[in-house]
């Protein structure tokens, strides 16, 4: 089972689709939770998730503004999306009935 | 690239070359400033280590052979040392009951033991647990820094107190380079640490030869036994392998 912040990693860099790597996950995690993503946690957390087989990553095209330097880009494989779908399966299925579930659930 | 960065760059090579080139970028294209940058670096360089930590790797190589083999080969040290220098005071070799022959028989036999823990020592410790190597080895050098400042034989030179750091030394590097061993040449050097460690179970003479008694010269023995069953392990999962 992955853990909250897998899980997070895990859907930015499938969201962002041919365009994940860590700037961009990082810049997902943060609109989106509103916490700050520590670079040290990005970067462990994509090297045990890349251990576990749940994502691949290579060196992508260096450019300007990163002052030459070369990209980590990420591609989620098909066991990673399926841990992640186990763990939104998992969630959902546990928030059903709970009030907060109830609220979302009536503005969608 | 600017100024300020020069020092972020300093401390980011503490990372490895494929790590190091995507932090920065990464850091550079959101416009971290340089304090925010090395805060993250000094980050991910905490929680690397930590993350090594959780291993029993680390542990082994640092606490389990580095540091206390360390002690006891520094005294096997000063004991090549003397028995070397007893080879050449006829004084001391009357003082010690030995004919030239014995004492050098025992010069050699100690000076192999010395060369075989060492290098056998230094060999799980650089191959172990590669990224915690400095750990390992500050684990080494503080017994011999403590030992070297109350070091008091006025006629022997301190330095032989770390006899044992130039075989170790060729240990790690060899360790660090390869990585395993061949289970044929491990399970060699182990047995002939042992019959060189057994005379000293039975034999009154050699036991006072030896500064460790011979439960400590078994210790000692324990990472040459290491090597024969990790070499042994890994022959046998590449065998599983051929036959899957």
């Amino acid at each position: 089972m992955l853990g909250e912040f897998e899980y997070l990693l895990i859907t930015a860099a499938a969201g962002l689709g041919d365009d994940a790597y860590g700037a961009a996950i990082r810049e997902q995690i943060e609109t989106h939770t509103g916490r700050r993503c520590s670079i040290g946690a990005l970067y462990t957390t994509i090297e045990r998730l890349e251990t576990k087989g749940l994502l691949k990553t290579w060196m992508g095209e260096a450019t300007p503004q990163r002052g030459g330097r070369a990209k980590r880009m990420i591609r989620i494989t098909p066991k990673g999306v399926q841990a992640a779908s186990d763990f939104y399966d998992a969630v959902t299925s546990v928030s059903r009935g709970v009030a907060w579930a109830k609220r979302t659930g009536s503005t969608t | 690239m600017r100024s300020d960065w020069a020092f972020v760059e300093y401390v980011a090579r503490a990372l490895p070359q494929e790590e190091r080139e995507p932090v920065l970028g990464d850091m550079y294209e959101v416009n971290e400033n340089a304090w925010q940058a090395l805060r993250g670096i000094g980050g991910l360089l905490v929680r690397r280590q930590v993350e090594l930590w959780k291993s029993w790797r680390p542990w082994l190589a640092g606490f389990g052979v580095a540091l206390p083999s360390s002690f006891f080969l520094m005294g096997l040290s000063l004991s090549v040392a003397l028995s070397y220098m007893r080879l050449l005071c006829p004084e001391m070799l009357a003082q010690a009951s030995m004919t030239k022959p014995s004492a050098m028989v025992v010069l050699v036999w100690q000076a192999l033991l010395l060369i075989g823990w060492s290098w056998t020592g230094g060999f799980v410790v650089g191959s172990v647990s590669k990224r915690t190597l400095w750990v390992s080895t500050a684990l080494c050098y503080v017994p011999c820094l403590i030992c070297l400042s109350r070091f008091g034989i006025g006629s022997m030179p301190r330095f032989c107190l770390l006899l044992f750091l130039l075989p170790g030394i060729w240990g790690v590097h060899h360790g660090f380079r390869l990585s395993k061993i061949k289970f044929s040449h491990a399970l060699m050097i182990a047995i002939a640490l042992t019959l060189l460690i057994v005379p000293t179970w039975s034999s009154s003479w050699l036991q006072t030869r030896i500064p460790q008694n011979a439960l400590l010269a078994w210790v000692l023995s324990i990472p040459a036994w290491y090597l024969v069953f990790a070499a042994w392990k890994r022959r046998r999962e590449s065998q599983v392998e051929h036959a899957a």
